[in-house]
């Protein structure tokens, strides 16, 4: 267990002069400079030292010094400490080594940065294009600043993404570009033997909007939250909320107790809510609309309680930079004990009738299987990780606005299936309930909602902070600019390192447990109007309807 | 086992009922604090353009047609409704109403435009720029006179001083009859 002396110790010790500098912003976070040369080495012995890859963030640097900047950022969960590894690459040979060979979560990271900033990353084992639309220009890299936020290249025909070479033998059955289970566009080629899954490639980023850039160029502070609220549709106010908090960190702002507490409500109030749209889908898709009805119903009263707290149902635009908007009355506070008892009385009855569902149990027990060492080596997050005895929540771990203060269980199981994270989303909604009511307990009585800021943003100055959404945890990284606008904003969704783990979860399954299994880590990309199924040997292309595919799904037994 | 939990389950959906609403047919009032269509109140705005600095769908345009007369366009097309602008209004000139049922044929049932007479002052009438500590100016970076009301866009600048050639350009984009329109 080392803390953070040990850590900063260790690291210069082993890496001598490789290490350039060291800043401890914080008792929680570290950031470290490093020579770009020794990145693939020294990632490797943090990660030795017990710690959790999170994200890349990668900036435009060229302005201020002729470089492109990248940031690798880890988490060390049993000590809550943050590190984040910086260093640089000249702009005329941005190469540097990939990390991807030794964490393979970090593959999307990397491609992300090829794509946008126009990086180069020796030995990545699949260094395809991944952000950008197929007929993007080559060697147009939007996230420089010399690229203008507007720029609109001509659109190119007969492009198309190469997918992966299809196991000897195997039929390739794409999934998408619309999706089988949610309503976002993706696709995922699955290569089937039969009825098993041999494998299969992912290509997504279809509705790659580029708000980090948008932000970058053209909003300012405190209008950013209300961009991000948008980039989730079920849970916006956790993205929100990393991103004011990101700020706040790295602006050294304090904002007040209560405040502090009305966020973590509102987080916990989404939370319920979106486990119980999961409940509902997960339901749904395994073809049991009894619990899809029955959990929608529930999940009723938490949006129109939102309603009434914020003024809507779902973009709440409670949070931002230096507090919330709204605060919380003696009414209201009645007025959510008294929704909240109702939900859990509620909920109790349909946790019942799940549990003692046999359907359910054939449909989800050792479905999408991931062995525990391989999530760790995955990095995957959030109730997914949870379900395969992964102990991990950024709750607990690294405390933020008023969590240090609250009491609650988080739910490990082992079975590492799709039913144990049927189960460990039934049971953080309880545990919710239960952060909510010593909130409303806990909370001072006065003490100003909003903390007016005193100077201005100083720039340049970096903020990593991490959110427990309902899916996992986000991660935003903030570079703080001059125009009262951030340099650079990063953000990590929870989909992120977990869509990257889908392949693995497919592995082996039968190609009527897709849907389940890609819902089951409540994705945030999606939806589906058809799919396609080509067979190989005949060469034959049949089209299958979504209604065929939810067919497949359903009947199965 | 099997049987039993369907039997359970049936009670379990007969309880609660029907729950679903009639809603067209029934009229669903929103709660009060709701944040519908903002309203703005012309006898109480002084034409700061606090809103239009603020809004993050910059749904709201201000334009100088001359030293008097400023002219202010809410394009409700655009609006999320986060309610940011009636938040930092000073004046509480802008509510936001309980009113969501905004389907209509024709944008301009939705947008607002209001042309407000700006007194001058009268010893040099430059003076706004000694405002500049205010929470509302420092907050923004866009220079919100010079708006295009045609385009419908709002013209950036990222300095605080007058930009007269933006000014210009955007002064030869040929203007409606009528402003806002």
């Amino acid at each position: 267990m080392p803390g953070i002396e040990e850590i900063k110790n260790g690291l210069k010790k082993k890496f001598k002069d490789a290490v350039v500098a060291v800043e401890e912003q914080s008792p929680t976070r570290l950031f470290v400079d490093i020579k770009s040369a020794k990145v693939r080495e020294i990632s490797n012995g943090i990660i030795a030292m017990g710690a959790r890859y999170l994200v890349s963030v990668g900036y435009d640097n060229i302005s201020r010094d002729g470089t492109l900047g990248m940031i690798h950022t880890f988490g060390f969960d049993r000590d809550g400490i943050f590190l984040a590894l910086r260093t640089s690459v000249p702009e005329s040979k941005p190469v540097m080594d990939s990390i991807t060979p030794d964490i393979p979560n970090a593959g999307w990271s990397e491609r992300e940065y090829m794509d946008l900033l126009g990086m180069k990353f020796t030995a990545h084992p699949k260094p395809k294009r991944l952000i950008l639309a197929d007929d993007w220009p080559e060697g147009v890299h939007p996230l420089r600043k010399d690229i203008p936020w507007n720029l609109m290249p001509p659109a190119a025909e007969d492009v198309a993404y190469q997918l992966d070479e299809c196991p000897e033998g195997c039929s390739i059955i794409p999934v998408g570009p619309y999706h089988p289970t949610l309503h976002e566009p993706a696709h995922f080629a699955v290569f089937v033997d039969g009825e098993t899954i041999k494998g299969s490639d992912y290509r997504g980023f279809m509705t790659h909007r580029g708000i980090e850039k948008l932000c970058q160029t053209q909003l300012t502070y405190n209008e950013i939250p209300f961009v991000a609220e948008r980039i989730c549709g079920i849970c916006g106010s956790v993205h929100a909320a990393t991103y004011a908090q990101a700020v706040e960190l790295a602006a050294g702002i304090r904002i007040s107790r209560r405040a502090e507490y009305i966020r973590t409500i509102m987080l916990e109030i989404e939370r319920i809510h979106s486990h119980l749209l999961w409940l509902g889908v997960a339901g749904h898709l395994i073809g049991f609309d009894t619990v899809f009805m029955q959990s929608w119903r529930i999940r009723e009263p938490i949006m129109w309680l939102g309603e009434r707290i914020t003024g809507n149902r779902k973009t709440y635009g409670m949070i931002v930079i230096g507090g919330v908007r709204r605060d919380i009355t003696p009414e209201i506070k009645e007025d959510i004990l008294s929704v909240i008892g109702k939900v859990e009385e509620e909920l109790l009855t349909v946790k019942k009738a799940i549990q003692g569902d046999s359907a359910i149990h054939r449909r989800t027990k050792g479905v999408g299987y991931v062995s525990t060492e391989d999530t760790m080596l995955w990095s995957l997050v959030g109730p997914v990780a949870r379900a395969r005895n992964v102990d991990i929540d950024v709750r607990r771990d690294f405390p933020y606005a008023a969590y240090d203060e609250m009491k609650f269980d988080v739910p490990v199981f082992d079975s590492n299936d799709v039913w144990a994270t049927v189960l460990v989303r039934l049971l953080e909604t309880f545990e919710a309930i239960k952060i909510i009511r010593q909130c409303l307990d806990k909370m001072p009585n006065d003490g100003p909602i909003l903390t007016e800021l005193e100077a201005p943003i100083p720039p340049l100055r970096h903020g990593l902070m991490a959110v427990e959404a309902p899916r996992g945890e986000a991660v935003h990284y903030v570079i703080t600019g001059e125009e009262n606008a951030p340099d650079r904003w990063r953000v990590r969704a929870p989909t992120y390192p977990n869509l990257q783990g889908v392949p693995l979860m497919l592995l082996g399954n039968q190609l009527a447990d897709v849907p389940i299994i890609i819902g089951s880590i409540d994705p945030c990309f999606s939806c589906t109007d058809r799919m396609e199924i080509v067979d190989l040997r005949s060469g034959a292309a049949k089209t299958a309807s979504q209604r065929e595919l939810e067919e497949l799904s359903r009947n199965k037994r | 086992m099997w049987l039993t939990s369907k039997i359970k389950q049936v009670f379990m959906v007969a309880k609660p009922g029907v729950v679903t609403l009639r809603y067209p047919f029934e009229p669903r009032p929103a709660p009060p604090n709701f944040r519908g269509q903002p309203y703005w109140d012309h006898h109480k705005c002084i034409g700061c353009g606090g809103c239009a600095a603020h809004c993050p769908a910059r749904t709201i345009l201000v334009r100088d047609l001359c030293q008097e007369l400023r002219v202010m366009v809410y394009d409700g097309s655009r609006c999320t409704y986060c309610g940011r602008c009636a938040d930092v209004c000073p004046e509480d000139a802008i509510t936001m109403t309980s009113s969501y049922e905004l389907a209509t044929g024709s944008k301009e049932d939705i947008n607002e435009t209001m042309e407000l007479f700006m007194a001058t002052c009268q010893r040099c009438g430059r003076c706004y720029d000694h405002e500049i500590t205010n929470a509302i100016d420092r907050m923004s970076r866009i220079g919100f006179k010079y708006d295009s009301l045609e385009m419908r866009a709002v013209v950036p600048v990222s300095s605080e001083q007058f930009d007269m050639k933006l000014y210009e350009k955007t002064e030869k984009i040929k203007r409606p009859e009528k402003a806002g329109e």
